[in-house]
């Protein structure tokens, strides 16, 4: 017990550090980019929080192990995951996704709203399905962030988007441009970027969700031309055109509807196995592929390496195209808004 | 030299044991141990689950194993067995259970008769290690959860996707030997015959083509020096890795 909270302090601190890094120094190119919509998102986080003036309550009617209780909650401040550290620790590790009302899935760190049922879905549930699916979109996110940070400041790196996660594909994906022709990773390379992504998931990141205005969204994504692109288009097909929804893992920012698991400690072993050159409309991108497994669930090497040789072939996800072709991927979830 | 075959004298456990025993701390001495272990293993054959130290649940393991692997190899019909059942197990009417119960459950059981799992140890308690130990077959809930059965889960799906497309994959392959073999089959003998003349490496793959599919695709590949594709085997045999 003793040792666990001296963990938490010691998790306290470091996001804190983090938080400093963020707010501290100069850097020049996707760094200063980075830089800029950490310092926008968290301002917008903060008026939003402001925004909310007196606190009212919520009843949240919990059901699952180990029992059915009511909640007293705070209405847009506390999330699932507060409701988690009322009832159990167990539940606080394990739960990776929340289902309000038995028909919305709802992230963890996501504030409730009004009075509703909570229900805290885990991998070993008896069908994980839409766990499985966040579980492969974050992934799909953390490669994202992998492949923004890994290479040197002389290759400008272009995220554009990843297809609908599908977990029995194999492999979950992340189409980057990066301004290099003809390139191919070689297995230190590949290995290079597992371990980056490894060490992304090891700092036990939360997903941060926070739904901002289409203007805010285009000043966040000044230099990457393809969201630039994609964030009307994805308004008028969510809400009518004024806002999107945005995530934040570390400092890493990136366009999603969600959701997602609730931090990267979900995130077991992981790999990247390939990067395949993709001919698009939109010009030569680079589709990263991966693969990963939960945390907790052992598999032994000759199975896993099973699933890499797998996750080594080209995903027959989408292609990226102009976002009027976008069909897919940011509609509203139809498994997302109603089960 | 003529020294006689241990394993035949007596029976080999299925488990790790310790070379050294341990002397579980009491008053008695060695009395006392053996006193202890008989009470432990009176409990386990009475309740088939227990949990203790691990220390204790350790020892015991090894001789709950002699007894039950003696009572299948000599019977109820041997006085020594039947001494040694009735030392160890303190009530009675166990002893029954161990011949009528216990040895038709493990008679043709390849593995070890119990399981043992290290239980957590939470404050209240002392220090010491405690553990689960219990006999394979009980009729309890498993402690450990199953991970196989649920096909949904996330290794699984990943598995069953890999596992069909491997299959896929194997069929097509077959589908293509088997159209090759039956375009050489209607072209005339007489032509077959002046290929094999013109090109005598081709000689060996000529000959598989009567033999099954399956034969030929396993000489093809161990020409190439691979291991011989197994469509069905090898993803058998994955399944029971899992965990």
């Amino acid at each position: 017990m003793f040792q666990r909270i001296c963990m938490n302090l010691f998790r306290k601190q470091s996001s804190e550090i983090n938080i400093k890094c963020r707010c501290g120094a100069t850097f020049q190119g996707n760094a200063e980019a980075r830089h800029q919509r950490n310092l926008l998102f968290t301002k917008e986080k903060q008026r939003q929080r402001e925004n909310i003036g007196r606190i009212e309550k919520i009843e949240v009617q919990y059901t699952g192990t180990p029992e059915d209780v009511t909640l007293m909650m705070n209405k847009g401040i506390s999330t699932p995951f507060n409701c988690a550290q009322h009832m159990s620790e167990m539940l606080m590790q394990r739960s990776a996704l929340a289902l309000i009302d038995d028909t919305t899935l709802w992230d963890m760190n996501h504030p409730l709203e009004a009075d509703c049922q909570l229900r805290l879905l885990h991998f070993r549930d008896p069908d994980p399905y839409h766990v499985n699916k966040a579980f492969w979109r974050s992934c799909s996110m953390l490669l994202g962030a992998m492949a923004e940070n890994v290479f040197k400041e002389e290759v400008h790196v272009e995220l554009h988007s990843f297809p609908s996660p599908n977990v029995k594909t194999g492999s979950f994906v992340y189409d980057v441009n990066i301004g290099l022709d003809n390139w191919q990773p070689s297995q230190d390379e590949l290995r290079i970027m597992s371990s980056q992504m490894v060490t992304l998931c090891q700092k036990n990141l939360k997903f941060e969700r926070l739904e901002v205005n289409v203007d805010l969204a285009l000043e966040m994504f000044k230099g990457n031309k393809y969201k630039r692109e994609q964030i009307p288009h994805i308004a008028s097909q969510i809400s009518e055109g004024k806002t999107v929804v945005l995530y934040r893992v570390g400092d890493h920012i990136d366009l999603s509807r969600g959701p997602m698991v609730g931090d990267t400690s979900f995130v077991g072993k992981c790999t990247v196995t390939a990067v395949h050159q993709i001919e698009t409309e939109q010009g030569i991108l680079y589709r990263f592929q991966g693969v990963a497994l939960p945390k907790g669930f052992l598999l032994n090497h000759f199975a896993y390496g099973i699933l890499e040789d797998r996750a080594k072939k080209l995903n027959p996800g989408r292609l990226p195209s102009a976002p009027s072709h976008v069909s897919d991927v940011f509609q509203p979830a139809s498994e997302a808004m109603s089960l | 030299m003529n020294q006689a075959d241990v394993t035949k004298l007596m029976s080999r456990l299925k488990i790790k044991y310790a070379p050294v025993r341990r002397r579980l701390k009491n008053i008695e001495g060695p009395e006392g141990r053996l006193k202890k272990i008989r009470k432990t293993l009176t409990a386990l054959v009475k309740h088939e689950r227990i949990e203790l130290n691990f220390n204790r649940a350790d020892e015991t393991r090894g001789y709950v194993e002699r007894l039950i692997s003696d009572a299948i190899r000599y019977g109820d019909c041997h006085r020594a067995t039947m001494e040694l059942a009735d030392y160890w197990l303190l009530e009675k009417q166990l002893i029954h259970k161990l011949f009528k119960v216990l040895v038709p459950r493990f008679e043709n059981c390849p593995v070890s008769y119990t399981r043992m799992y290290r239980a957590p140890n939470l404050p209240p308690d002392k220090g010491y290690e405690r553990a689960v130990l219990e006999l394979r077959g009980n009729p309890y809930p498993p402690l450990l959860p199953d991970t196989t059965a649920n096909r949904n889960l996330i290794h699984n799906v990943l598995l069953d996707e890999a596992h069909k497309e491997f299959r896929a994959q194997k069929y097509a392959e077959i589908a293509k030997k088997l159209e090759e073999a039956d375009e050489n089959m209607t072209k005339s003998p007489s032509d077959v015959a002046a290929e094999s003349s013109q090109e005598s490496e081709t000689e060996s793959s000529e000959e598989a083509e009567g033999q099954v599919p399956d034969e030929k695709m396993a000489q093809l590949s161990r020409e190439k020096g691979e291991q011989p594709p197994d469509i069905l085997g090898m993803f058998g045999l994955l399944r029971s890795y899992m965990y």
